[in-house]
């Protein structure tokens, strides 16, 4: 087992609406390995783009991140760190929710990046690419020309409105300069973009989809980062572009050794992608494990059923195994303390009503399941009727892939 | 090229526009009540006098006929002559225009200045206190009509604080208010240009400050600008702030803003390079129709300030029904809103990629 960069524990985001709570993500546990690819899968409102955004501590208004731990390793960062918040450095690891936002969000576009889902509409529509690569290039050298501590301590010379209302009247003051644009287009080139020159002069919507997605990843790349979370890189695009996408996120990882958290819907893109994968369910992470324990050693039965909902070309099933209901209410006062698949798992039984904890399904520990089919054989004798939760399982999306 | 298209477009559409104005015009002066040689010559004016200048005038002609003797002379640039004073009405719209101009630009700046941080600030502080303080400001600034507004600054600051500022005309002020002497310099400045109450027109200012290094004269034209620049631009200003901050809000909430966070990107740059300039576009347009709006609008803040301006020359043209000089200042006014229209339009495809596109 390599080092791990990122170890989160209990992460929870609550977003507070009129209805009342609602558990976006709660009780989040990962740790990710330097430089390996984890996938996370789950429907429509499981809470894996709030998870991607509570990391980059994105969260929106009425959204807040309301417990857990953020550790992230890095000997220097920690070393800038530990004279500052002594209790929020555990060795290399630093925890991202203990110290104050000003260093955590120096971390943004450093050390983390992000590619969102749809990339039209992720890119300013008024500024040429290249100009916006080169911001993101341009935070990344600053930020190593002043190093962190001297941000997180004195504030140093930050951007201000006045540094903004300077740079109107004196070209020479503008926050990105030659350089960063040069290097923008180095970029551009590196993701496969021909004639980059040119191109990082054109407007977003001169790019087609699939490009724009390249430059969008030529951009999280500008950040040199350790982490990239990628929110869905490949679901507003053709199925062709899909795939090159997909080739060329494993080549820059390949060759810059980051660590990718890829967060998709799509078990193929998974496959094709990850070493690890974490099933998402209702906030949490129902299923983890390598590649093959998942799919191949499947022990939660939502795994299994959205294994079963992948159309299988050689397979000999004729229709495809729906899962049948949806998503679970995610208002924290609907959900009770059970196992939130229950109500549509075709293996409840009655264990089920408390909440399963994560069980180790192999000595190594690298495979776990939160359910208590782990532990225990499936008896149809003690299973829950049908419709058991027919009154109290209102369906709901709120507060899941809003982003 | 596409520029161009769009140019020569917009110019064909602004002339029918301005055809439209004349014939209008042309059209209710023809119905209006009162005959306009009697209107020249006064109450009582000798018959036979009556009829020599209706025959001069071409007003015993057809209709049509003196429709497009009219337009004739518009096509030459010549609007007629005012029945009042029988001058060249080309030459009065024309002394007139730098002190409208004046205002309305002091006017807009005056809204951008105030307004644009107000909105930002409510946008970004929302539901805060400032938010409030700015929300209620622009209610106040919307529902206060520009008359009482006037008044009202006048008698706070030059009555009630004796700030000099000429009031209107040498009339007896309240008992115990201080009273404000004319400037001393009421005349036509270096151009040619009547300076009125305004004292100092901006152009002799500037020539003070370039040539004589003085600053005197840019003060004294402050002075009388500022009070008639706040009462214009309120309305405008109240305007704007509205406009920002929604703007603010609907970018604040689009996908790349969330991106340019994810990029680290620091937060001014993020509000202004970014969302503020997003936010700028669809301002920018009504700033444009309401200049025009405000060169029209100005006539009620003139009038209150008698400031030496077409709109003051309108409200007089109107009390002597000097119909040729009313049509001719109508006329400006609508090429002034045409033009500037056009240029609002070249702006826009600027600051929007996407427009110039198409």
């Amino acid at each position: 087992m390599s080092e791990t960069i990122l170890e989160i524990d209990d992460l929870s985001t609550q977003f507070f609406t009129s209805e009342g709570k609602v558990n976006a993500v709660h009780g989040f546990d990962l740790e990710l390995e330097r430089g390996e690819v984890f996938g996370i899968v789950g429907e429509s409102g499981s809470g894996k783009s709030v998870t991607a955004l509570s990391l980059m501590d994105l969260v929106e208004s009425p959204g807040r991140i309301t417990s857990g731990s953020v550790g992230y390793r890095n000997p220097s960062f920690a070393e800038n760190m530990r004279t500052s918040y002594p209790d929020a450095v555990d060795g290399d690891l630093v925890d991202l929710r203990a110290i104050p936002e000003d260093a955590r969000r120096s971390l943004r576009g450093t050390a983390f990046s992000m590619i969102f889902q749809d990339p039209e509409s992720s890119f300013n529509p008024s500024l040429t690419v290249g100009e916006q690569i080169a911001e993101a290039v341009e935070v990344q050298q600053r930020a190593t020309a002043m190093p962190r501590s001297g941000r997180a301590k004195t504030r140093g010379p930050e951007y201000s409105l006045g540094s903004y209302l300077m740079s109107m009247a004196l070209p020479s003051k503008r926050y990105v300069t030659e350089s960063s644009r040069a290097r923008a287009i180095e970029l551009l080139e590196t993701v496969g973009i021909p004639d980059p020159a040119q191109r990082a002069d054109e407007y977003p919507h001169e790019y087609s989809g699939g490009m724009l997605q390249r430059a969008m990843i030529a951009q999280a790349l500008a950040s040199e980062p350790d982490v990239l979370i990628a929110d869905e890189p490949t679901t507003a695009l053709d199925v062709t572009i899909q795939a090159q996408i997909l080739d060329l996120l494993n080549e820059l990882q390949a060759e810059t050794g980051m660590t990718i958290l890829l967060i998709t819907h799509n078990l193929g893109v998974v496959a094709r992608m990850c070493d690890r994968v974490g099933v998402m369910y209702a906030g949490e992470i129902v299923e983890r494990g390598t590649l093959e324990d998942v799919f191949d050693d499947t022990v939660h039965p939502y795994t299994k059923g959205l294994l079963g909902s992948v159309p299988d070309l050689e397979g000999t099933a004729d229709r495809l195994q729906a899962i049948s209901g949806n998503v679970p209410s995610l208002l924290d006062h609907e959900m009770g303390d059970r196992c939130y698949f229950a109500d549509r798992c075709p293996k409840a039984m009655d264990t089920c009503l408390e909440k399963p904890r994560s069980f180790d399904v192999d000595a190594d520990g690298r495979h776990s399941v939160t359910c208590y089919l782990a532990e225990e054989n499936y008896d149809p004798d003690r299973a829950l009727e049908e419709g058991r939760f027919a009154s109290e399982g209102a369906v709901s999306d709120v507060g899941g892939d809003s982003q | 090229m596409a520029m161009r298209q769009f140019l020569v477009r917009r110019l064909l559409q602004g002339i029918l526009v301005i055809w439209g104005v004349v014939t209008v015009l042309f059209g209710l002066r023809a119905v209006s009540p009162g005959d306009p040689a009697t209107l020249m010559l006064g109450e009582g004016a000798n018959r036979e006098l009556v009829e020599r200048v209706r025959e001069e005038e071409g007003l015993n002609e057809p209709i049509y006929v003196q429709y497009l003797d009219y337009v004739g002379g518009l096509l030459q640039g010549d609007l007629g002559y005012s029945w009042q004073s029988n001058r060249d009405v080309t030459a009065m719209v024309i002394e007139r225009i730098p002190a409208t101009i004046e205002l309305t630009i002091a006017a807009t700046i005056v809204a951008i200045v105030i307004a644009i941080p107000l909105g930002v600030v409510s946008a970004t502080r929302r539901n805060e206190p400032s938010d409030y303080g700015a929300t209620l400001f622009s209610l106040l600034g919307i529902s206060t009509p520009n008359f009482w507004l006037g008044l009202m600054l006048i008698l706070v600051m030059s009555v009630w604080f004796g700030i000099p500022y000429p009031t209107m005309s040498t009339a007896a002020v309240p008992v115990g208010a201080v009273r404000i002497p004319y400037p001393s310099h009421i005349g036509y400045d270096f151009y040619g240009f009547p300076t009125g109450r305004r004292g100092v027109g901006f152009p002799d200012a500037m020539r003070a400050l370039v040539y004589d290094q003085s600053v005197s004269e840019l003060g004294a034209w402050l002075r009388y600008i500022t009070l008639p620049a706040l009462t214009l631009g309120t309305y405008f200003t109240a305007l704007i702030t509205r406009l920002t901050r929604s703007g603010m809000i609907d970018e604040l909430g689009k996908p790349y803003v969330t991106a340019t966070k994810a990029k680290g990107l620091p937060n001014p740059l993020i509000r202004y390079k970014h969302v503020l300039r997003n936010t700028m576009i669809p301002i920018i347009t009504v700033l444009g129709l309401q200049m025009g709006t405000l060169m029209g609008g100005a006539v009620i803040t003139e009038t209150v300030f008698n400031w030496p301006g077409l709109g003051l020359r309108l409200v007089d043209a109107l009390r002597i029904r000097d119909w040729p000089l009313m049509q001719g200042i109508i006329i400006f006014i609508a090429f002034a809103f045409i033009v500037i229209n056009i240029v609002v339009d070249a702006l826009y495809t600027k600051l929007n990629p996407q427009v110039s596109a198409e």
